[in-house]
């Protein structure tokens, strides 16, 4: 076995083989998708409320929220690397303690609730159109910023900026 | 020097995993550490049951379908160790980086000591 003490190149080699781990965390086609539908169906959320009665909100969000969780695993079993949300550790430090990629992750829970009011808002002067119109590009920026998410996450692997 | 090397993390196989490991995702499956580090399956496994008995990785085992699937985690013991770890090898880096400098420096101009201007006692007091 190579001793580092003779080779302080080590550190070198670590950097090296952080930037071959982070590229692993290149998300599927079907991530990106599948993220884009979990958007989509969680911003007919407020047409339903207004449209379709008797399809239930709650069960809408519950049901998006379900399907990223299922996204987050599979990519979780993809690249073979952990780092989505850790339910305990939000209820042992709170949502805001040190996470990769937390201002994308911030600014995704933004855009979620800035589209929702909008939406209601347009709805309620009924502009149908409109509403619409923010529905989508909700879920573009919302999928923009998973990108973003993601790209925050691999830069940290690289830098150990991750480390805790 | 005021850190000191960890026993442990000292062969450079082990400092790759846990370098890995320590890179900021929560847990890192077999494939990818062994991926990432350019080792074999017999290696990394050999490795981190070292690793283990030490406290210094978490190893979780698992199956999907029939295929097991083996993750692994950096302890808190085990990331205090590989920080003092590479403040020692930063260190001794900083340390073989200067000493090179200056043997460069004396190889590359051996003429300036000669021609160097010397300091001479005045004379004009």
């Amino acid at each position: 076995m190579r001793d580092v003490a003779r080779n302080p190149v080590a550190l070198e080699l670590l950097r090296v083989q952080r930037n071959r781990l982070a590229d692993r965390l290149r998300p599927p086609w079907w991530y990106l998708t599948g993220s884009a539908i979990a958007w989509a169906v969680g911003f007919t959320g407020q047409f339903s409320l207004r449209y379709l009665p008797r399809v239930d909100y709650w069960g809408i969000g519950i049901a998006s929220v379900a399907v990223w969780f299922l996204l987050q695993w599979g990519l979780t079993r993809a690249t073979g690397i952990k780092v989505g949300p850790r339910p305990l550790r939000v209820l042992r430090d709170g949502l805001f303690y040190y996470r990769p990629g937390r201002p994308a992750a911030i600014a995704m829970f933004v855009v979620c609730l800035a589209v929702g009011e909008a939406q209601f808002l347009l709805l309620r002067h009924g502009l149908l159109a409109a509403a619409i119109a923010a529905a989508v590009l909700g879920v573009a920026a919302e999928v923009v910023l998973q990108q973003a998410w993601l790209r925050e996450v691999r830069q940290a692997l690289r830098d150990g900026g991750g480390a805790e | 020097m005021t850190a000191r090397p960890d026993p442990f993390i000292h062969p450079i196989t082990r400092l790759s995993i846990c370098g890995l490991l320590a890179a900021g995702a929560d847990w890192v499956e077999f494939a990818a550490l062994r991926d990432a580090a350019e080792i074999s399956d017999s290696v990394l496994s050999k490795q981190s049951v070292i690793l283990e008995d030490a406290g210094y990785v978490e190893v979780r085992k698992g199956a999907v379908g029939r295929r097991p699937r083996t993750w692994f985690r950096l302890t808190a013991k085990g990331r205090q160790a590989l920080e003092d770890h590479l403040a020692w090898l930063t260190q001794l880096e900083e340390t073989v980086s200067a000493s090179t400098r200056d043997t460069t420096q004396v190889t590359a101009n051996p003429v300036n000591e000669r021609t160097a201007p010397r300091t001479v006692p005045s004379t004009t007091d």
